[in-house]
C-alpha cells in the first residue's frame, strides 16, 4: 500500500517534469519556427513527442529539445509528427451531400463566392469542394483559399495525387456525396496515384496560414474547417472560432467536423444549424 | 379619524326627522294653549256674565223683597211680612259683597255698585226702618205724612235705575271682552298657517341639506370607481371621502381593498418578473447573482448574501454564491461560507424556517454607506427548499422593515426557486457531462487519426526498412553475385531493347498489314471505277459514267486519307511531312464542283462556289493537305445539312484586316469559307468537335455516321499549313467554318509557336474514345484504333514497370459485341484475361462457378437480365460484396448512376467509354 502510494507519488513527479519539458519544448519550437502549439490538446501533443521519442530512441523530453534546437533539419521532421494530416476526399460524404443541398442553392445567387478551407491538409477536401462547385456550375465565379499551417503538405495538396489505394473508399465517398458524374472523370491514374486534372486546380489558391497565430485575410462566404479544432484546447478553439465569426460574411457558412461543435462555444448564438447534425452552421 | 367625531348618515336623517317632529309638537302644543286659553276665556266670561247678572237680579230682588216686606207691614202691620224684609236686609249685603269683589278689577263698576249701596242703605234707613217703627208706633198720621211725601219710593228708583246702568256697563264690557276673543281666536288662525309654513320650510332645508350630504359623497366613490375600472386595473388611484360617514367607511374598506388587490399584484407582477430573469441562466453564480439583485430591488434591501449548498466529505457547506450591497465600496459582503448551525443563518437552515429580525445583535455587521456604517433595522433570513431540504439560504438586510408584503414575496418566490436552483444545477451538470463527452469524442478522434497516421508511418517505415534490408542484402552480395546481377541487367537491357525492335517491328509490321490489307480491296475498287468510267463499250449514260468517276475519284481520297491515317502517328512523332509548292488556285472551283455537286444534286441542295476575282492565282501551299480540309469540311457540311445550301467562298484577307502576327508569316493570306444550313453546332461543343473522334452529341452520330476524325485532321492540316480553322454556328441555323492560311513559297519556319502547336496535338491524339468507332466508316476507324491501340501500347510497356493488368480476369457483361470487341482488343493487349458474358443471367453463372474474376465491366440496358439486377443479385444472392463491379452507363442520365449505386455498382463510367479512364478506373480497382 505504501510501496503503491510512493509509485503513485513519483509518477506524479515525473508527469509534473515532463510537463514542464513539454513546455520548453513547445515554447522553443514557438521561438524557432513561429508554430505555436502551446495551446494544443497537450495529451495529443504529448503522445506525438513520445511517438518520436521511440522513434529515435530518445530517452527524455530534453533530449528532444536538444536535438530540436542543435539539429539541423530535426525540428522540421517533428513538425511534421505534429501536423496530424489525416483527411479524406469527400470525408463524411453526408456533409457535402447536404452542403450540395442545402448551402449550393444560397450561393448559388452570389455573383462571387470565397470559400477558406483551414487546416486543408493535403487537399483532398479542397479538390472535393472543387469537384462539387463544378458539378454544381458554380467553379467558375468561386475562389477556394486553401490553408495549412505545414509548407509541406501544402506542396503535396498542389500536386493533386493521390495514393490509389485510397482511391477505391474516395470513389465510394463521391458517390455517397451526390456526384453528377463518373468519379473517374476527373482523374487519371498510373500504379502508384491518381492525378486529378488540373483544371480542378484552377481558382484553388494554396497558401501558409496558422490559424494559432495568424489574423484573417479576407471574408469568405463559406469557411470549412474539419477535424482541426479537435486538436485544440478549449481557449484555443474559442479563439479561432471567434477569427472565423470575424472572417465570415453575413449569412456565411461554416462548416465543421463531425465531432466538433460550436454548441459550448461563446459564438454558438450567433449561429444557427442548418439540417440536422451535419454541422454545417449559417451566421444570422 | 376613529377619534373623530363620527356623524353617519342614520343621525343625519333621524335628527332632521326630529327637528321636524319637535316643530310639530311644539306647534300643536302652542296651538292647543291658545285655543284652551281662548276656551277657558270664553268659559270664564260665561260664568262671570252669568254670577254679575244672577247677583245683580239677586240684590235687586233682596231690595225687592225688602220693600214688599215693609208695604205688607205697614198696611195690615202683621209681622208676617217682616220676616221676608229681615231675610232679605240681613242676606243682599252678601250677595252684594260678592258682586262688589268680583268687580275688583273694574272700579268704575264697583263706584256704580258703591252708589247702589248707599242708595239702598239710605232706603233701608230713611224708608223701610223709619216705616216699620211708625207702623209699631201706631203712628199713622206720620205714615200718613210719610207716605205722603214718600221718600221710599225715590230711592226706591234710584236703585232701579242704578242697576240698569250698572248692567247695562257690564253688558258693554262684556261685548268689548267678546270681540277682544274674536280677535284673538283670528291671531290664532293666522300664527297656524304661520306655523306650519315654518316648519315645511324646516323639513325642506333639512331634507336637501342631508341628501345632498349624502349623495355628494356616494357620487365621488362612484367616480372613483369607475375611474379605476377605465384605467385598465390600475389599482394606484385611491377614494377621498371628507365626510365621516358609512360612505367614508365604504370608501376606506374599497381603498382597503384595493391595497390588497394592488399588494397582491405587485406580488404577482414580481413573481413573474423574477421567474423571468432568472430563465435561461446556465450557471448557478449567474443565477444567485440575478436572483439577489431582483430580490434586493423588490425588498428595498441594502445588502445580502446568497449561499448555495455543497456537498462535501459527505457534509453540507453553504458556499456564498453571490452578495449583494447597495453601493460598490464593498462588493463582497458576508462570510464565505457555514455549516449547519453555525450562527443565526446556520441556523435557519437547521430549523427551515425563515427568521426575521427586528431587533439586531450587538455584533452585527453596519451596513456600509458611502459616509459611514448605518446598522440595519431588520434581517431577513430565508432557507430555500427542494424536496424538503434546504439547497441554498438567502440572507436580507434593510435599513427600513420588510413589510407583509416583501415578505410574503420573498416567501413565494423561494417556493419555486428552489426547484429553479435544482434545474440549474441540473443543467450545470448535463453541460459539464456534455463538455466531458465532448472533449472524450474529440480525444477519441484525435488519437484514432494519430492512430491512422501512425499506422501510415509505420507502413511507410516497414517499406522503408523492407528497402534498406533489400539494398543491405544486395550490397553484402559477393562479387559475383554483383557480376550476375549485372550480367542479368544486361540481358535484361538486352530483352528491353529486343521488345522494343519487336514492338517497333510489329508497329510497322501492323502499318504494312493494315495498309496492305485496306488497300487490296481499295485497289479493286479503283481499277474497277476507273474502267466503268472510261465507258469503252459505251454502256453507260454519261452520268453512270459521272458516277463512276465520282467513286473513282472517292476511292482515291479514302486511300489518301488512310495514308493521313498512318501519318497522323508522324503528326504525333513530328514526321509528317509538308511539301509547300505552288498551288493554281484558278482551278480550284471547278475542282470542288466536280467532286461535291453529285452529293449536291443527291441530297436537293444548292451549291454555290464564290471566288473573288483579286485572289491570286499562284498560292504557295501543301495542296494535298489544303484540298484534303476543303474535301473534310465540305463533306461535313453536305452530311449535316438536309435542305437548304452550301456555300464555297474564297477570298483573299485584305492587307489592313492582317494582324502584325500574320503579316509576320506571309503577305498573302486566304480566306476559304463553307457556309451551309444544316443542323449546326451548339455552342459549347464548339471545342469540342475539334477534338479527335468528337462529334456534338451522340445522337449525331446514329444519325449521320462518321468518325469524327475529319475536323480534328482538318485543325491539325490548317496548323501545319500555318493558319486555323474557326467556325461560327447557331444550332438549327447552320455552320459557317473558316480556313485562313498563308501562302509560304519557303515553307513554315519551325518556330515556338508551331512546337506549341505540335504538342497540343500529341496530347489530343492520346485521348481518343473507341466506342463510337464501330458505329460506321469501319475501316477508317479501324485503322485509326489499331494505330493509337499500338502507340498506347508501347507507351505503357515504357512506363509502367510494373503492369497491373498482367493476368488479371475480367468479365465483360455486354450484348453488343462490338462493344466486346473493342473492350477484349483494348485489354487484351495488356495482358488482361477477358471473359464475356451476353446477359445478367450468364454474368450470375460465370461467377459462381468462377472465383477467380478481378473485376465485372457491366452494360446495363440488357436482355433477359439487365445490369441492376445483375449487380443486385451479385451483391445479394452471390454474396460477392466485396467484388469491384464497373457499371457502363449513359452519360447524362443522373438517375441511372443512382440506381447504379443502389444496385451495388463498386464505380460506373460513362458511354462513350474513353480509354484512359477506363484504364484509371481499372488500374483503381485493381489495386489490392
Amino acid at each position: 500500500m505504501d510501496k503503491q502510494g510512493e509509485n503513485m507519488k513519483l509518477e506524479e513527479v515525473y508527469k509534473q517534469h515532463e510537463d514542464l519539458e513539454i513546455d520548453f519544448l513547445l515554447e522553443a519550437i514557438y521561438r524557432l519556427s513561429g508554430f505555436d502549439f502551446r495551446q494544443y490538446n497537450r495529451s495529443s501533443i504529448s503522445r506525438r513527442i513520445h511517438n518520436r521519442m521511440n522513434i529515435n530512441g530518445i530517452e527524455t523530453v530534453t533530449g528532444l529539445l536538444e536535438k530540436v534546437i542543435h539539429e539541423e533539419h530535426f525540428l522540421e521532421s517533428l513538425l511534421n509528427d505534429f501536423s496530424i494530416n489525416v483527411t479524406e476526399m469527400f470525408r463524411n460524404p453526408s456533409f457535402f451531400k447536404t452542403f450540395r443541398k442545402e448551402v449550393v442553392p444560397i450561393l448559388r445567387k452570389y455573383p462571387e463566392i470565397r470559400i477558406w478551407h483551414a487546416g486543408c491538409a493535403t487537399g483532398e477536401e479542397v479538390y472535393s469542394m472543387a469537384i462539387l462547385l463544378e458539378e454544381e456550375g458554380l467553379k467558375d465565379k468561386a475562389v477556394i483559399y486553401a490553408t495549412d499551417m505545414n509548407e509541406q503538405v501544402l506542396e503535396k495538396a498542389r500536386k493533386g495525387a493521390f495514393p490509389i489505394q485510397k482511391m477505391q473508399a474516395y470513389t465510394k465517398n463521391y458517390m455517397l456525396a451526390g456526384g453528377n458524374y463518373a468519379f473517374s472523370e476527373y482523374y487519371k491514374a498510373d500504379d502508384q496515384y491518381a492525378y486529378f486534372h488540373p483544371s480542378i486546380l484552377e481558382n484553388i489558391i494554396f497558401a501558409q496560414h496558422n490559424l494559432v497565430t495568424d489574423q484573417s485575410f479576407n471574408e469568405f462566404h463559406v469557411i470549412i474547417c474539419r477535424n482541426v479544432l479537435i486538436y485544440f484546447t478549449a481557449d484555443l478553439q474559442e479563439q479561432v472560432q471567434h477569427l472565423f465569426y470575424e472572417s465570415l460574411s453575413p449569412q456565411g457558412f461554416l462548416g465543421l467536423g463531425d465531432k466538433e461543435t460550436l454548441r459550448f462555444s461563446q459564438v454558438t448564438e450567433k449561429y444557427q444549424e442548418i439540417a440536422g447534425n451535419e454541422r454545417i452552421y449559417q451566421r444570422v | 379619524m376613529e377619534n373623530k367625531w363620527k356623524f353617519g348618515i342614520r343621525p343625519k336623517i333621524t335628527i332632521g326627522y326630529i327637528i321636524i317632529i319637535v316643530c310639530l309638537f311644539a306647534s300643536v302644543i302652542i296651538l292647543n294653549n291658545q285655543i284652551r286659553s281662548l276656551q277657558q276665556e270664553r268659559n270664564f266670561l260665561l260664568q262671570y256674565n252669568n254670577k254679575v247678572e244672577t247677583l245683580t237680579n239677586n240684590v235687586e230682588k233682596f231690595v225687592m223683597d225688602m220693600q214688599a216686606g215693609q208695604r205688607g207691614f205697614v198696611i195690615t202691620g202683621n209681622e208676617i211680612y217682616l220676616e221676608p224684609y229681615y231675610k232679605a236686609a240681613g242676606e243682599w249685603q252678601i250677595e252684594f259683597k260678592e258682586l262688589y269683589q268680583l268687580m275688583a278689577d273694574k272700579p268704575d263698576q264697583q263706584q256704580k255698585l258703591q252708589v247702589v249701596r248707599e242708595t239702598t242703605d239710605l232706603w233701608i234707613e230713611e224708608a223701610g226702618e223709619n216705616a216699620i217703627r211708625l207702623k209699631r208706633d201706631n203712628d199713622d198720621a206720620a205714615i200718613q205724612q210719610f207716605y205722603a211725601n214718600d221718600r221710599g219710593r225715590e230711592y226706591m228708583q234710584s236703585i232701579r235705575n242704578q242697576f240698569n246702568d250698572f248692567r247695562e256697563s257690564e253688558r258693554e264690557i262684556a261685548q268689548v271682552r267678546a270681540e277682544e276673543l274674536d280677535k284673538q281666536n283670528n291671531n290664532l288662525t293666522g300664527g297656524l298657517f304661520g306655523l306650519l309654513l315654518t316648519v315645511s320650510i324646516i323639513a325642506i332645508v333639512i331634507s336637501s341639506q342631508v341628501s345632498k350630504s349624502i349623495v355628494r359623497t356616494i357620487n365621488d366613490v362612484t367616480q372613483t370607481i369607475k375611474k379605476i375600472a377605465s384605467n385598465n386595473g390600475d389599482l394606484k388611484e385611491r377614494i377621498h371621502v371628507n365626510t365621516n360617514d358609512e360612505i367614508n367607511e365604504l370608501a376606506n374598506a374599497t381603498n382597503d381593498l384595493l391595497d390588497n388587490l394592488d399588494g397582491r399584484e405587485w406580488l404577482q407582477t414580481n413573481l413573474a418578473e423574477i421567474v423571468t430573469k432568472y430563465q435561461g441562466v446556465a450557471s448557478i453564480e449567474a443565477l444567485a447573482k440575478v436572483f439577489m439583485s431582483e430580490i434586493a430591488k423588490m425588498t428595498n434591501s441594502s445588502s445580502g448574501a446568497f449561499y448555495v449548498r455543497e456537498i462535501e466529505d459527505n457534509r453540507n457547506h453553504f458556499i456564498k454564491n453571490a452578495s449583494f450591497a447597495d453601493n460598490n465600496f464593498e462588493k463582497d459582503i458576508g462570510r464565505e461560507s457555514f455549516r449547519i448551525g453555525q450562527g443565526l443563518i446556520g441556523q435557519c437552515v437547521q430549523e427551515k424556517q425563515t427568521f426575521i429580525f427586528n431587533e439586531i445583535p450587538e455584533d452585527y455587521r453596519y451596513i456600509s454607506t458611502g459616509l459611514g456604517e448605518v446598522p440595519p433595522r431588520s434581517i431577513f433570513i430565508v432557507p430555500i427548499l427542494f424536496e424538503g431540504d434546504v439547497i441554498a439560504v438567502m440572507e436580507l438586510a434593510t435599513m427600513s422593515e420588510y413589510s407583509k408584503l416583501q415578505q410574503d414575496l420573498v416567501k413565494q418566490i423561494v417556493e419555486t426557486f428552489g426547484l429553479s436552483i435544482n434545474s440549474v444545477i441540473g443543467r450545470m451538470e448535463i453541460i459539464r457531462l456534455l463538455n466531458e463527452s465532448r472533449a472524450m469524442t474529440e480525444e477519441l478522434q484525435v488519437q484514432s487519426e494519430e492512430l491512422q497516421t501512425q499506422s501510415e508511418e509505420l507502413q511507410m517505415q516497414t517499406e522503408e526498412l523492407t528497402q534498406i534490408n533489400e539494398q543491405l542484402e544486395e550490397k553484402t552480395k559477393d562479387a559475383e553475385t554483383k557480376n550476375k546481377e549485372l550480367e542479368k541487367i544486361r540481358k535484361e537491357l538486352e530483352e528491353k531493347a529486343e521488345q522494343l525492335t519487336l514492338h517497333s517491328n510489329y508497329k510497322s509490321e501492323f502499318l504494312a498489314n493494315m495498309s496492305h490489307e485496306l488497300r487490296t480491296p481499295l485497289n479493286s475498287i479503283l481499277i474497277l471505277s476507273e474502267m466503268l468510267a472510261e465507258n469503252d463499250q459505251g454502256r453507260l449514260t454519261d452520268e453512270d459514267a459521272e458516277f463512276a468517276n465520282v467513286i473513282h475519284s472517292s476511292g482515291e481520297d479514302l486511300l489518301s486519307l488512310i495514308n493521313d491515317i498512318l501519318d497522323l502517328s508522324k503528326v504525333e512523332a513530328g514526321k509528317l511531312e509538308v511539301l509547300f509548292e505552288e498551288v493554281n488556285l484558278s482551278e480550284l472551283p471547278q475542282h470542288m464542283e466536280h467532286v461535291f455537286s453529285p452529293i449536291a444534286q443527291k441530297k436537293n441542295l444548292e451549291f454555290h462556289i464564290f471566288k473573288e476575282d483579286d485572289v491570286i492565282d499562284l498560292f504557295f501551299t501543301d495542296e494535298k493537305r489544303f484540298q484534303q480540309i476543303l474535301k473534310n469540311l465540305l463533306s461535313n457540311a453536305f452530311k449535316f445539312t438536309e435542305e437548304g445550301s452550301v456555300a464555297l467562298t474564297i477570298k483573299q484577307i485584305e492587307n489592313q484586316l492582317q494582324t502584325e502576327e500574320m503579316r509576320a508569316i506571309s503577305k498573302d493570306w486566304l480566306e476559304v469559307t463553307i457556309a451551309d444550313t444544316g443542323i449546326g453546332i451548339p455552342a459549347d461543343k464548339h471545342e469540342l468537335i475539334f477534338e479527335t473522334f468528337q462529334q456534338a452529341d451522340g445522337a449525331t452520330v446514329r444519325k449521320f455516321g462518321g468518325t469524327g476524325l475529319g475536323l480534328s485532321i482538318c485543325k491539325q492540316f490548317a496548323r501545319l499549313l500555318g493558319g486555323w480553322i474557326t467556325l461560327q454556328s447557331e444550332e438549327g441555323v447552320g455552320s459557317v467554318f473558316k480556313l485562313v492560311v498563308p501562302s509560304l513559297p519557303n515553307g513554315l519556319i519551325l518556330d515556338k509557336h508551331l512546337n506549341i502547336d505540335y504538342s497540343e496535338v500529341a496530347v489530343t491524339q492520346s485521348s481518343y474514345e473507341p466506342s463510337t468507332a464501330f458505329v460506321s466508316d469501319l475501316a477508317r476507324l479501324d485503322v485509326q484504333k489499331q494505330t493509337v491501340i499500338e502507340k498506347d501500347e508501347v507507351l505503357v510497356s515504357l512506363h509502367d514497370h510494373t503492369n497491373v493488368f498482367q493476368n488479371k480476369n475480367i468479365l465483360i457483361v455486354d450484348d453488343d459485341y462490338r462493344n466486346i470487341y473493342a473492350l477484349k482488343t483494348a485489354l487484351e493487349k495488356r495482358g488482361v484475361n477477358i471473359l464475356v458474358a451476353k446477359d445478367g443471367i450468364e454474368c450470375l453463372d460465370i461467377l459462381q462457378d468462377n472465383t477467380e474474376i478481378d473485376i465485372v465491366l457491366m452494360d446495363i440496358m440488357m436482355p433477359n437480365m439487365d445490369g441492376y439486377e445483375a449487380m443486385y443479385r451479385i451483391r445479394n444472392d452471390l454474396q460477392l460484396k466485396e467484388l469491384p463491379v464497373i457499371a457502363l452507363t449513359a452519360k447524362a442520365m443522373k438517375n441511372d448512376r443512382d440506381k447504379c449505386l443502389e444496385a451495388g455498382a463498386s464505380d460506373y463510367i460513362s458511354k462513350p467509354l474513353n480509354l484512359d479512364q477506363l484504364f484509371s478506373v481499372l488500374r483503381v480497382w485493381l489495386v489490392s
